[in-house]
């Protein structure tokens, strides 16, 4: 299995996530040599598509991953737009610093692209007093996330892939257990961030329209979408040997239930349940609260599903405890 | 002892279990404990070093014996979700150490005059050691008599499948005759290796199977040091002549080397014996009938854990859970949910999910904290006066499916978290 992931699922998914980055910052570099509608609109393009990519292999958060905080730096939000306002209008900053883990990455490239109409945001890179500094800012962004993901897929292409396959059994530690604590970290992050907290169940029932991801861009119905696709590739191993076959195998031809097809079932659930949220979820979230709690509630099945039946079956144990948000 | 210590400093756990988490799960009857400050821990764990040094060493036994029973204790007792058997087992063999005088002979108390020398024990201090491993053995024995453990093989099925890369030997670990047949041994052996313990044409026998049977769980399984407790203390049942030619081979590489008498054992001196005799029995009859209780309380115990703890049931289930907190303000009816692993480790997390006792304890915990505050998510706030708090739980036990556990009906807040049966339970659902 180990192998079939790493081969199948994981580094295809760091291989177009970097290239992804790449031309993310080659865009970012056009658009601030020559700021059009033209250059904006090739680098909206090469941002939402980073962002996509980014849904299918954030899960993988161990190994080189974790070493260089991959996870972090690339997708906190809500972001804070106060602290990018300032950092461009002082012109200096350390963007690896703690204070600052809310004014880059994805979220922060969301603000800079999207706050506003096309017109005021060519402004903002063109016209406006600190134009400059914001071009800047916008190409360290992107060269801070280029230049930090290569080391983790020249790690994975060099010697951690044979680590992480010598690295078997479910002890904790194991790969098996490093890739099941984080896919399961994942889903509740999908359950907890991207679903529950602007959903209102963190907050007494009051939608927080500001809590959704790409809140700038609109985009996080399409975003949801592929971390659901992106974890279930993870599960079922793309096309070959994944958790659902290691639970086959494990709960023997007699079982009277199917843990695997029940798991899958529920994925195929949740993508309904989302697909029937309305397109921008800032807005649909302030009207649509049932919507919103049916789909928190099919995800949270899944997060007991795979917490709880696919760990006990398995022998794995939940090692993380921070649940909650980015 | 000393050896797991050290082990338990050495792996950081002093960090992880003790310091981080800041909240406790306190036994029942023990909430009053007060909770020492992170210097004073690893002071205690240093006492532990000392402790057991000086009783291996035999110098100022008796008070080192009746400083690490405190000591290891009071740690024991300061969080419930670090509980194993086996820590029960050495503070009740730290307890039983206090009494009996394993300085006599071969010690630095005799060494430097302050005990008298003497190469001989009473008949009840090897006696009591046996009883005591002869009570694990038993009742573990007897919790395994199940129809999980023998009728499906569970949780050894699930367990022994983690071997499944083993070189060699992994595709047999998966086969189901295999899990069968490693049940129904563990549990013949359990239940019967005190007596080819005791037999002395047995004896050499069964203390090989001993040893095969703990390394066999030892590789199997992480149960830490336990097997290695078991190995070691079985050596009581040895013959006199074992432990003497032992003795001798220890002391050829002593100065001034003695001696060692004939025979070892003595009987009790007659104006002790009333005393004693009655003490013994509080003692076996407790030991004898605590671990029963758990028979008494309705449903399964595996599901209810009334009685589970204290009663030798080791490494009977495989029991995970997921669960869910909500807090409601009752005068404006909101509710949020609460994620627990912002309050508890990983470890906590894990025991609490699966035990009753343990979730009433941290809802209790989150009423307190909670209570008159103002929770902020984004640009939202409400005030909580007196919070109820609400749990959704769902439990998986021995390879069955989950199921619901506690419902989000029940106010956590109005159930006494007490000895009684536990009724606010779901019903477990073969």
């Amino acid at each position: 299995m180990l192998e079939n992931v790493a081969s199948a699922v994981i580094i295809p998914s760091y291989e177009t996530m970097n290239s992804a980055l790449e031309s993310l910052h080659t865009n970012a570099i056009a658009f601030s040599a020559n700021v059009d509608a033209t250059t904006l609109s090739n680098l909206r393009a090469a941002f939402v598509d980073a962002y996509i990519q980014f849904q299918h292999s954030k899960m993988f958060n161990f190994g080189p991953a974790e070493d260089y905080g991959v996870k972090a730096a690339m997708d906190t939000y809500p972001t804070d737009t106060a602290s990018i306002e300032a950092n461009i209008t002082a012109g200096s900053y350390i963007l690896g610093s703690a204070a600052n883990i809310d004014a880059i990455g994805l979220p922060a490239l969301d603000y800079l692209l999207y706050f506003g109409g096309d017109m005021e945001v060519l402004d903002q890179f063109t016209t406006a007093p600190a134009a400059a500094n914001r071009k800047i800012y916008l190409t360290d962004l992107t060269l801070k996330m280029k230049s930090e993901f290569q080391p983790v897929v020249d790690q994975w292409n060099g010697t951690y892939a044979a680590t992480f396959q010598e690295a078997d059994g479910v002890d904790v530690g194991s790969s098996t257990s490093l890739l099941f604590n984080e896919f399961v970290q994942d889903i509740e992050l999908l359950k907890n961030a991207q679903i529950g907290i602007p959903g209102g169940q963190f907050s007494g029932g009051e939608p927080l329209q500001e809590m959704v991801s790409a809140y700038f861009s609109g985009q996080s119905k399409t975003l949801a979408l592929e971390n659901i696709s992106g974890l279930l590739n993870c599960f079922k191993g793309a096309n070959g040997l994944g958790f659902d076959d290691y639970i086959l195998d494990v709960q023997g031809e007699d079982a009277q239930t199917d843990l695997a097809a029940d798991i899958t079932a529920q994925f195929v659930l949740i993508e309904a349940k989302l697909n029937a949220l309305g397109s921008v979820f800032s807005e649909d979230v302030m009207t649509n609260y049932s919507g919103f709690n049916a789909a928190f509630l099919e995800i949270k099945k899944l997060v007991t599903y795979t917490k709880t039946d696919m760990a006990s079956l398995l022998g794995l144990l939940v090692t993380y405890s921070d649940s909650d948000g980015d | 002892m000393l050896f797991s210590t050290i082990r338990f400093i050495g792996n950081g756990w002093i960090e992880d279990f003790y310091i981080e988490p800041d909240f406790h799960f306190s036994y029942y009857g023990f909430g009053w404990l007060p909770y020492p400050s992170p210097s004073l821990i690893y002071a205690l764990f240093a006492g532990l070093v000392v402790f057991s040094v000086l009783i291996v060493c035999g110098l100022f036994y008796r008070l080192a014996a009746i400083g690490f029973f405190i000591v290891f204790t009071y740690i024991e007792l300061l969080d419930k979700s670090t509980y194993l058997n086996h820590y029960y087992y050495v503070t009740l063999i730290s307890f039983l150490l206090i009494f009996l005088p394993a300085n006599r002979c071969f010690s630095l108390d005799v060494f430097f005059g302050m005990k008298k020398k003497s190469e001989t024990v009473a008949a009840w201090h090897l006696g009591i050691l046996k009883f005591q491993i002869g009570v694990v053995y038993c009742f573990a024995g007897l919790a395994k008599l199940n129809s999980d453990w023998l009728f499906n093989a569970q949780p050894l099925k699930m367990w022994l499948h983690t071997a499944h890369h083993w070189p060699l030997v992994g595709p047999l670990m998966t086969q189901d005759w295999v899990a069968y047949v490693f049940s129904w041994t563990g549990c013949l052996f359990d239940l019967s290796i005190v007596f080819f313990l005791l037999s002395r044409r047995t004896r050499i026998y069964a203390y090989g199977f001993v040893v095969i049977f703990h390394l066999l769980t030892w590789l199997l399984f992480p149960i830490g040091v336990f097997p290695w407790v078991m190995i070691v203390g079985t050596t009581i049942f040895l013959s006199e002549n074992f432990h003497r030619k032992v003795l001798q081979g220890i002391t050829s590489f002593w100065p001034g080397r003695s001696q060692i008498s004939a025979s070892l054992i003595e009987n009790i001196r007659p104006s002790l014996k009333i005393i004693t005799v009655s003490l013994l029995s509080v003692y076996v009859l407790f030991q004898l009938t605590f671990p029963l209780r758990g028979y008494f309380y309705p449903g399964d115990i595996f599901w209810t854990e009334s009685g589970y703890r204290f009663s030798w049931r080791v490494m009977l289930m495989e029991k995970a859970g997921s669960a869910y907190f909500y807090l409601r303000d009752p005068e404006t009816g909101k509710e949020t949910e609460v994620s627990p692993g912002e309050h508890l480790t990983a470890l906590q997390e894990k025991q609490m999910s699966s035990q009753p006792d343990m979730i009433l304890q941290f809802a209790g915990h989150l009423q307190k904290k909670y209570a008159d505050t103002v929770i902020t998510t984004g640009h939202s706030t409400f005030r909580m006066r007196n919070p109820e708090v609400y749990a959704e739980v769902y439990v998986a036990l021995n390879g069955r499916r989950s199921q619901l556990y506690v419902s989000k009906s029940r106010n956590l807040m109005a159930i006494n978290n007490d000895l009684s049966p536990r009724i606010w339970l779901e019903e477990f659902k073969e």
